[in-house]
């Protein structure tokens, strides 16, 4: 009898083992989910189009590799929801519109799971991706000027040209206006929230 | 060697002892139907090794420094850093591990090479997976999924090139003259086994999106540790396994310390990957089964260590003279720190502090770039004299390569664990607001600067080294460095 045989069968058995486990039962049950069925619409609610082709942004740029978008169940730590980053822990169901689940695995700047409902002004995030530390100084988040156009002001300026000051101003005549790109990334940024109740985990009790 | 009187049944089922040592003229064959394709992997690889620790310098040095090469696309930090992770794991460990794989199952199976053309195609096969899958990120089609971070199209090359290789590792297997199976080759076969299937579900449920985001969380998890867990690792353990006896000529201390180590890996490795979402959106059971195994991984972890440990009782003077063998016993140590730190980082609470921190990028660093490429680096000292034909060129190259690694992970390693429990500590705290947590995690980001620095210098006085050796080997009669000529490793 080849001898490598019964190596490679015990090999295949127990790597099956937890492949069934995590995999296959993710698949079979997590990737089963359905949306909760409400009277006034489905939870999670519908994403735009522009806040899907704003997930690609944001997997492009790799805003996950310092943002996480999850809040931790408060048996595990207290600080997410008390960094009012979440009313409750997120779970999966939450992630059901998304494309891609950006989980995170290191925080250099804030959750993100819900900055849809701290910022509501796109303005703001406008600002903010600019250039971090006209909005918040100190910011070490890098500078996503490469999402913006500058151009010559003719007749009336933009509507949506991006309000700067001090250094990074533009030249006068100029002005700063988002790019398609960057006003999907934050209309995507703008359906990050978590805010609705689902039945399998009720909202935690405010302190 | 034959310790047939102690088998086992275990080893009765797969006999175990180690191979009787082969005739100077097949080695010879063997060396020669392999050089240029283990040598072709190793200078890929080692190209990819300059290329992610340049890269990841850049990035630790840009988290500190936000201005220093700010606003150009392909250079955000974003889009960086999985390109760096990514060349050091898939350009740089995974051709390195097997090439050397590659070499010692040809040596144990006393069997050279035929048709290498094939091979050096999958070579070729593979690096323009790496190659085009780098581009694609930095030219913004990333997928932003942990490890998987390029485009889905990278995965076909990269996937048809492994199995073309593993088919290659696979065939010399199965003509291999002495019946037994030396423990080395059940930990690559182990290894070789572990990647089509992880790198196969991995892509064809999150890259390729088969799969509802709800589910993805727990499949990334478990890729992310397996890959390392269930390949690279046991592919660093059965190099030690080989190197250790060949070197000092101890045989292994107890078999059955080895068979215990490798089914308890086996059996718990892939089932402890969830505690990267502790306290996550994935079910709490996963997460559970997740801490246990790994609590219960420090058996494998014990069980190898201590048979190595025995192994190189004693053997100082080895020590001293053998590069190859100071690399392997800093891996080991690596190994053990990464496994301590991975069970603190297990226990929920201690999770909750430290996790999203640098401490479990500390984690990752430590496992590839210690446990697993100081190995690795020893597998090369071992085998490139071999190939060439003639000794390491330099000592002191060698030396600055050892203890700048040295130095570098330590700090790197102090840096991320240490600063990373600081930078938890002061998140834990919601009154401090995020700019102050910044503040708190700056001086240590500094740190790990200089470590990749220390890190980076040593890789370069290593490929450095190798470019020499490639150049004597094809200009023998040159001059090629300032440095004496040294017999550190001898050519058996
Ligand atoms: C180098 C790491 C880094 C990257 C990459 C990064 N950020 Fe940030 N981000 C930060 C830091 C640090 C902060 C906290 C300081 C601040 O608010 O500017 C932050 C804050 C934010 C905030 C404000 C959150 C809050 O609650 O205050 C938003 C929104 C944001 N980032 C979005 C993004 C997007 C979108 C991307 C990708 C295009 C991105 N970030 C990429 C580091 C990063």
């Amino acid at each position: 009898m080849n001898r490598l045989r019964p190596l490679f069968i015990t090999i295949a058995l127990l790597f099956f083992a937890g492949w069934l486990g995590f995999v296959a039962y993710s698949y079979l049950e997590l990737g089963r989910l359905a949306p909760q069925v409400e009277s006034d619409g489905s939870l999670p609610p519908l994403q735009s189009g522009s806040a899907i082709r704003g997930a690609k942004v944001y997997a492009a740029e790799g805003c996950m590799t310092c943002h996480s978008q999850q809040v931790r169940q408060p048996s595990v730590t207290s600080s997410d929801i008390d960094r009012n980053w979440g009313k409750r822990p997120s779970v999966a169901r939450d992630y059901l519109r998304d494309q891609v689940a950006f989980l995170g695995t290191s925080r250099i700047g804030p959750d993100l799971s819900n900055v849809g409902v701290r910022f509501t002004d796109p303005a703001w995030y406008y600002r903010h991706l600019y250039e971090s530390t006209t909005v918040v100084p100190g910011s070490n988040m890098p500078a996503y000027r490469y999402l913006f156009k500058m151009q010559k002001i003719e007749g009336q300026p933009s509507e949506e040209a991006v309000s700067l000051t001090g250094p990074h101003a533009p030249k006068e005549g100029y002005e700063v206006v988002p790019t398609e790109e960057a006003k999907d990334l934050v209309a995507y940024l703008l359906s990050r929230k978590q805010d609705y109740t689902l039945p399998e985990v009720p909202p935690v009790p405010e302190k | 060697m034959s310790h047939e009187s102690s088998l086992s049944q275990v080893q009765a089922a797969t006999n175990f002892s180690e191979p009787a040592p082969l005739h100077a003229t097949t080695r010879a064959e063997i060396d020669a139907s392999l050089r240029f394709p283990v040598l072709l992997f190793f200078r890929t690889a080692l190209f990819w090794l300059l290329f992610g620790s340049i890269l990841c310098t850049m990035t630790s040095l840009k988290l500190v420094v936000p201005c220093f090469l700010d606003g150009i696309n392909f250079l955000s930090y974003g889009r960086l850093l999985p390109v760096a992770l990514d060349a050091l794991l898939y350009g740089w460990a995974i051709p390195a591990g097997l090439g050397i794989s590659l070499w010692m199952v040809a040596r144990l199976c006393g069997r050279p090479l035929r048709c290498s053309k094939l091979l050096v195609a999958a070579t070729f096969f593979w690096n323009t997976g790496v190659f085009l899958g780098s581009l694609g990120v930095l030219c913004g089609y990333g997928t932003s999924i942990p490890w998987l971070e390029y485009p889905n199209w990278a995965s076909v090359p990269l996937f048809i090139a492994f199995l073309l290789m593993g088919v290659w590792i696979v065939l010399l297997f199965s003509a291999r003259q002495p019946r037994s199976i030396y423990i080395t080759q059940w930990y690559f076969l182990l290894g070789l086994c572990a990647f089509p299937w992880l790198y196969a579900t991995a892509n064809m449920f999150l890259t390729w999106g088969s799969i509802q985001a709800s589910a993805q969380g727990p499949i990334i998890a478990w890729y992310s540790a397996n890959i390392f867990g269930l390949f690279l690792i046991p592919l660093a353990l059965g190099i030690i396994y080989y190197l250790i006896p060949k070197i000092t000529g101890a045989p292994i201390y107890s078999y059955y310390l080895a068979v215990l180590g490798f089914f308890s890996l086996l059996l718990l490795a892939g089932w402890s990957g969830m505690t990267l979402f502790l306290g996550g959106p994935i079910p709490v059971w996963m997460v559970s089964a997740s801490v246990v195994a790994t609590m219960l991984m420090m058996i494998p972890v014990a069980a190898v260590i201590l048979n190595y440990a025995k192994m190189l009782q004693g053997q100082v003077a080895a020590l001293k003279e053998s590069p190859a063998l100071r690399f392997i016993a800093f891996g080991i140590i690596a190994y053990l720190v990464a496994t301590l730190l991975n069970l603190a980082f297990a226990i929920p609470t201690w999770n909750g502090i430290l996790h999203f921190t640098h401490y479990s990028n500390g984690i990752i660093i430590l496992t590839l770039l210690g446990a697993v490429s100081m190995v690795f680096f020893a597998g090369i000292y071992y085998i490139a004299p071999r190939l060439f034909g003639f000794s390491w060129l330099c000592s002191c190259s060698i030396r600055c390569h050892f203890w700048l690694a040295v130095v570098g992970l330590s700090l790197m390693v102090v840096s991320m664990t240490l600063g990373g429990l600081l930078e938890g500590l002061a998140l834990d705290d919601a009154a401090i607001t995020w700019v102050n947590v910044l503040s708190f995690a700056a001086p240590w980001r500094w740190l790990n600067v200089i470590a990749w620095i220390l890190l980076l210098l040593s890789y370069v006085s290593f490929v450095r080294l190798f470019g020499n050796m490639l150049f004597h080997a094809t200009h023998p009669d040159q001059k090629v460095s300032a440095c004496s000529f040294n017999s550190l490793a001898s050519v058996s």
